[in-house]
């Protein structure tokens, strides 16, 4: 074995990020659905025989982070050595498997070298339905995990190289579009196969050895790194508190309390103090949780930091268990992504006194979703049409906030028109920036976005879920707060009937619209 | 076409940032001359008019006997750059007048949200709206108004545009009302550029095609002053030359074009040395190759099969996304500028910043002391204390040293192990570059031949080569000017598009052959205005994928119609490992390029050799895992057709040093290019 110089490391970390970019870019392309495709709503990465991520590809999402730690967690208890080459697993239950919610489905592949386990590769995908009761798996106003979709606990979905069709029979037969599923099920098989192909021609170039040990210096080095950083905030106790609008069942400004300690290279956020957990599908499990304090330390501290699991170990995290941050079966949470926004703002206000020179005002705050579904005229077959929408960012004390973007955890591009228009029975009679709707600051927060979309030739199913309609993005030190979203129903004549802010099953007429507002976000400074 | 008794000149000139490159060929005797000066970035024109006075000169040309002169220029991509694009207005689809400025409604990165792309190239107060619409059926839902029209062009009329992009929703499929506005605008603005996004990139996804289509017309009147001086200033200099211009593609466009089209220019500059490579690889009998041009500051790479490059539709120049066919390029910050640095984890990086060409690397002696690729090649042998330009400057090898010492003492390392492995982080960063345009792309590129060129390509060649797999490099005999000389033989070239969806099934197939047919005839037509170009020919290439998929595969056509399926499934299992007979498939655009070769000379052959010259002189070079040891250094004019070179040896010449490494062989061509095979 050789000890890798700095050199040498960063010629392997060099060859971890071009494996998980590679196998990034086959999942993409040769996965069916729309959401994966076009709005790249995946990522991949490597893992050590731990379960500890060790590189996750460039264009990889934040939230996905805390699920493939997750699964790996899950599945070397459920398996521990009863692994085997070939053998690809499968999960997506947040409660029993490591998942956040039930349409990211996590798989994983060992990389066996010379009969032992040194790597997994790893990849998420969101799946634009995974059963349940509303089409797309994403609606509000459910109440237990059940009727969220069909729950995968840690299983081989490949054993020693062979499909389990059964299984595979199982769960497709319990999707929305079981053809499109297929599709992207094999987009992420043929992104682990390629996965584990390049790693353990990598491997045999380096011996097992070397980059086991390589694995352990980069985490090392990384964790030195965060905490230098972390020891430049002042040291003390800041505190942070911000309202979720509802849990579109029966809950309202529900609370998210949190405490930070800084002392040394060390620091605590304790998020007791939060609301339990709500009826509602807004509850964030714990994995989740930690992924949005991780994002928003690396964004806040240091944006270049290798993605690894000292990021994600850098701090102490903690919620109550059974509270939104924590919750625990049964709680529903397909909509923990507006939670998980919420919780990047909460940090950024609790650490803006701290570092007052970078920390943003509150940005859109949400995940503002909308999902169209219904009988394509042209067709006669079902559809069903996912987004979700970008909003304002905050304005920060160097720069206004952009208009019209995916902050925080994600970053997933919108449908062009012409893509919907095309794929689905739809028209988007417009689309823009929100005038108003950014915090006036000295730097002005960001606009929202405005859409409205027409059925044609049919009467169409709507399910949205929109966060900060409510509770508006509060602005910092003196700036004033951004506007509200919201989702209202156009009558032919083009007058509005506002809708809930989570609205289930509303049906759009022909001549009839659907207007979406997004969030705006909050100023920074004074604005004269 | 009428030729001179003494044949005629066809001369390449290519515009970089420092230098501009002539390269000039006779098409009946197959003389060649390369000739370089300082560019002149106020005005590059002058460069090239003045040049071309100063070749004619040195090289006994008669300026009046060039007929044709291929030009690859940077100005449109330097406007971009530098924010000098001409005031442009914006008319769009009612509800749509924002959507350039959201665009795919992403942030540059993931986690520094204080990054920003840059503000669209037109600002909302020109940015207007004009009620009309298309469906996804391209049919109109509703027709522009008259009145509409009119107010349309007084709005675009009022806020003083010297442009106006004109950008309809599913306007690729109908461009009926984009046209019907353009001819108002045109008839009430005759000064007006008009870029319409049905002309200017007629395919599917708005808003890359609305932004393709905004920088065009911000590029209109910036290409047209351009041209016009230089068109003018050749008239009187070389009143016979016709001027052809460098398209992203790899082919040339005639003036008028890259007037109409100027952003067709804007990522023309590596192209050329592609052409250039392929050609210099043609003639070595390769086909199949990656090419690497690596200068001071950067280093591009693409993927080459069969003599042909692979073309991809989409990039950012200046952080504007641009859609159009264009040569799959990589580019990375990796050259001999590259400055070494520790990150904040103590792991070391090497680019992207980059001490450029002044002050330069720490041995130039300019300024700059931290450490440079060029510095780590001085230190190591690899390059001559003599520098560049065999002796016009001198490299400083202590300021070098200077410059390591911190590094290497901060690693622990010796300074030469120091700078080995700078050179190694800078061929792994290529190599991973190289990886994105093969193996991300689904191609193996381990029997290619890595063709290597620019100043810095051939001193980097053998461990990217190495450390992909591949066996054999090829410098072709003038690395520093191959883009100029990819000018001489690039092809006219001109790709028509028709973005329709179309299900694959024998009844679509009359549809298809009526649009195959139509896009010929604008083949023909196109033949028609280029008298001059000869072995006329075209290709069609369809864009498929699986009903349900947003991302295509290019299918050339196949002979029969019959067989379109299995060729797209063939396709996709090569690119994506699997195949899925059973589901249906869709062609989404169909594109028919028309090439045509301008007359292209006989290739110069270079003398057989008389044995192996002498060594210009032995020096201490280091090789990986070694001791320094003295090393011959030929000079590569001396060497004629069929020498043969064992490593360890340095191969020197005006603008470029090529290393062949212990135990790899290297052989001369009957064309002066040098092949270096890596030692199994």
């Amino acid at each position: 074995m050789t000890a890798l110089d700095p050199i040498g490391l960063e010629i392997l970390a060099n060859a971890l990020r071009s494996i998980t970019d590679e196998t990034f870019a086959a999942l993409m392309k040769s996965a069916y659905s729309t959401n994966i495709k076009e709005r790249h709503d995946h990522s991949t990465a490597i893992m050590d025989a731990r379960g500890r991520l060790i590189a996750q590809a460039e264009q990889s999402l934040p939230i996905h982070i805390a699920s493939m730690s997750g699964l790996m967690e899950c599945l070397l208890a459920r398996y521990g050595d009863d692994i085997e080459e070939g053998d690809i697993v499968i999960a997506n239950d947040p409660h029993t498997a490591g998942g956040t919610h039930l349409p990211d489905i996590n798989m994983a592949a060992p990389v066996f070298v010379e009969g032992r386990i040194v790597a997994w590769v790893c990849n998420i995908a969101h799946h634009a339905d995974v059963g349940g009761m509303a089409p797309g798996s994403m609606a509000g106003g459910m109440s237990e995990i059940y009727q969220e979709g069909l729950r995968v606990p840690v299983v081989k979905l490949f054993h020693r190289g062979e499909l389990q069709r059964e299984l595979f029979d199982l769960v497709l037969l319990n999707v929305r579009l079981p053809n499109e599923r297929r599709g992207d099920y094999f987009a992420q098989v043929a992104a682990c196969n390629l996965g584990v192909r390049r790693m353990a021609e990598t491997i045999e170039a380096y011996g097992a050895d070397t980059v086991l040990a390589a694995f352990e210096d980069m985490l090392a080095r990384t964790a030195g790194r965060m905490a230098d950083a972390i020891r430049a905030i002042p040291d003390g106790t800041y505190r942070f508190e911000d309202v979720m609008d509802d849990d579109g069942i029966d809950t309202s400004d529900i609370p998210i309390v949190l405490t930070v300690e800084k002392k040394g290279g060390r620091a605590s956020f304790d998020f007791s103090g939060t609301a339990p957990q709500v009826p509602g599908n807004i509850n964030v499990t714990m994995n989740a949780t930690v992924a949005a304090v991780t994002y928003t330390l690396k964004a806040l501290l240091d944006p270049e930091v290798p993605n690894n699991q000292a990021v994600i170990d850098c701090v102490e995290i903690s919620a109550p268990r059974g509270s939104l941050l924590n919750a625990v079966f049964p709680a529903p949470v397909a909509a923990r992504a507006h939670t998980c926004q919420r919780i990047i703002d909460v940090v950024f206000g609790a650490l803006a006194p701290a570092v007052p020179d970078r920390a943003p005002a509150a940005g859109n705050g949400a995940n503002t979703t909308a999902v169209f579904s219904g009988i394509d005229p042209r067709t006669g077959e079902g559809y069903l049409y996912l987004e979700t929408l970008g909003g304002g960012a905050g304005g920060w004390p160097g720069g206004h906030g952009k208009d019209g973007v995916q902050v925080g955890i994600t970053n997933t591009s919108n449908l062009p028109v012409e893509a919907i228009e095309t794929e689905y029975p739809l028209m988007v009679e417009r689309y823009g920036l929100l005038e108003g709707s950014g915090g006036k600051g000295r730097f002005r927060g960001g606009r929202g976005l405005y859409r409205v979309v027409r059925p044609v030739g049919h009467d169409c199913l709507f399910n949205g879920a929109g966060e900060r309609f409510s509770n508006a993005p509060w602005g910092l030190a003196g700036g004033e707060p951004g506007g509200r979203g919201r989702f209202a129903l156009l009558d032919g004549s083009g007058a509005e009937t506002p809708l809930e802010i989570k609205p289930s099953g509303v049906i759009v007429h022909e001549g009839e619209g659907l207007r979406v507002e997004t969030p705006g976000a909050g100023g920074h400074g004074s604005p004269s | 076409m009428n030729r001179p008794e003494g044949g005629s000149w066809i001369v390449g000139v290519d515009v970089g940032g420092t230098f501009t490159d002539f390269s000039a060929v006779n098409d009946r005797t197959g003389e060649t001359h390369v000739f370089k000066r300082p560019s002149t970035p106020d005005d590059p024109s002058r460069a090239i008019l003045d040049g071309l006075r100063e070749m004619a000169g040195a090289c006994g040309i008669a300026l009046d006997e060039v007929s044709r002169l291929a030009h690859g220029t940077t100005v449109a991509t330097n406007a971009l750059l530098q924010g000098r694009g001409g005031r442009v207005a914006l008319v769009t689809t009612e509800g749509f007048r924002d959507l350039l400025e959201i665009g795919r409604q992403v942030r540059p990165h993931m986690y520094d949200f204080r990054r920003s792309f840059p503000a669209p190239p037109v600002p909302p107060e020109r940015r207007f709206e004009l009620a009309e619409r298309m469906d996804a059926a391209g049919e109109p839902v509703r027709a522009p108004a008259e009145a509409d029209i009119a107010a349309a062009v007084e709005a675009v009329r009022a806020s003083g545009a010297e442009a106006c992009a004109v950008c309809f929703l599913f306007a690729y499929l109908n461009g009926a009302h984009e046209r019907a506005l353009a001819d108002a605008l045109r008839a009430a603005l005759p000064e007006l550029h008009v870029s319409l996004s049905s002309e200017v990139q007629p395919e599917f996804r708005e808003f890359e095609r609305f932004s393709t289509t905004t920088v065009n017309a911000a590029l209109q009147s910036v290409m047209d002053r351009y041209l016009g001086r230089l068109e003018e200033g050749l008239s009187a200099v070389a009143p016979r030359a016709s001027l052809g211009i460098n398209q992203s593609s790899g082919g040339l466009m005639s003036v008028a074009r890259a007037r109409n089209f100027p952003v067709r220019t804007a990522l023309s500059g590596p192209a050329a040395g592609v052409v250039g490579a392929v050609h210099a690889a043609r003639s070595a009998g390769f086909g199949d190759l990656v090419t690497l041009d690596m200068g001071g500051t950067s280093a591009d790479m693409a993927l080459i099969r069969g003599g042909e490059a692979d073309i991809a539709y989409e990039r950012a120049v200046a952080g504007f996304p641009i859609r159009l066919p264009q040569i799959d390029i990589a580019t990375i910050g990796a050259g001999g500028g590259s400055i070494a640095w520790f990150d904040r984890d103590g792991l070391m990086k090497v680019g992207p910043q980059s001490a450029g060409a002044d002050p330069g690397p720490a041995c130039y002696g300019h300024g700059n002391t931290e450490p440079t690729v060029t510095d780590a090649n001085l230190l190591l042998g690899r390059l001559s204390p003599r520098g560049l330009l065999d002796g016009g400057m001198r490299l400083d090898e202590g300021k070098a040293r200077a410059a390591f010492e911190p590094v290497a003492a901060r690693l622990g390392l010796s300074v030469e192990r120091t700078a080995e492995g700078v050179l190694d982080i800078v061929a792994a960063n290529m190599i991973r570059a190289i990886r994105t345009v093969s193996v991300e792309r689904g191609h193996d590129p381990r029997g290619y031949v890595l063709a290597a060129f620019g100043g810095a390509g051939p001193l980097h060649a053998r461990d990217v080569a190495a450390g992909i797999g591949m066996r054999e490099i090829l410098v072709p005999p003038a690395p520093g000017i191959v883009c100029a000389e990819g000018l001489l033989v690039s092809d006219l070239r001109e790709t028509f598009t028709r973005s329709e969806r179309i299900a694959v099934s024998r009844k679509a197939f009359p549809r298809i052959a009526a649009i195959l047919e139509e896009l010929e005839e604008q083949a023909r037509l196109w033949f028609a205005g280029e008298p001059d170009a000869e072995g006329r020919r075209t290709e069609v290439s369809l864009d498929m994928r699986h009903v349900g998929q947003n991302f295509e595969l290019a299918v050339a056509l196949p002979e029969r119609l019959d067989d379109l399926t299995d060729r797209f499934l063939d396709a996709h299992e090569f690119a994506y490992g699997f195949r899925n007979p059973e589901d249906p498939v869709e062609i989404v655009n169909l594109r028919l390029t028309a090439k045509a070769r301008l007359y292209r000379a006989p290739q110069a052959e270079l003398p057989p050799a008389d044995g192996l010259p002498a060594p210009r002189e032995h020096r201490l070079v280091r090789f990986a895992g070694r001791a320094f040891a003295e090393t011959p250094v030929y000079d590569r004019a001396g060497l004629g057709a069929g020498s043969r070179i064992a490593g360890p040896a340095v191969i020197e010449q005006l603008d470029a040093t090529a290393i062949v490494h212990p135990g790899d062989t290297t052989a001369v061509d009957t064309y002066g290019n040098l092949t270096i095979r890596i030692a199994a």
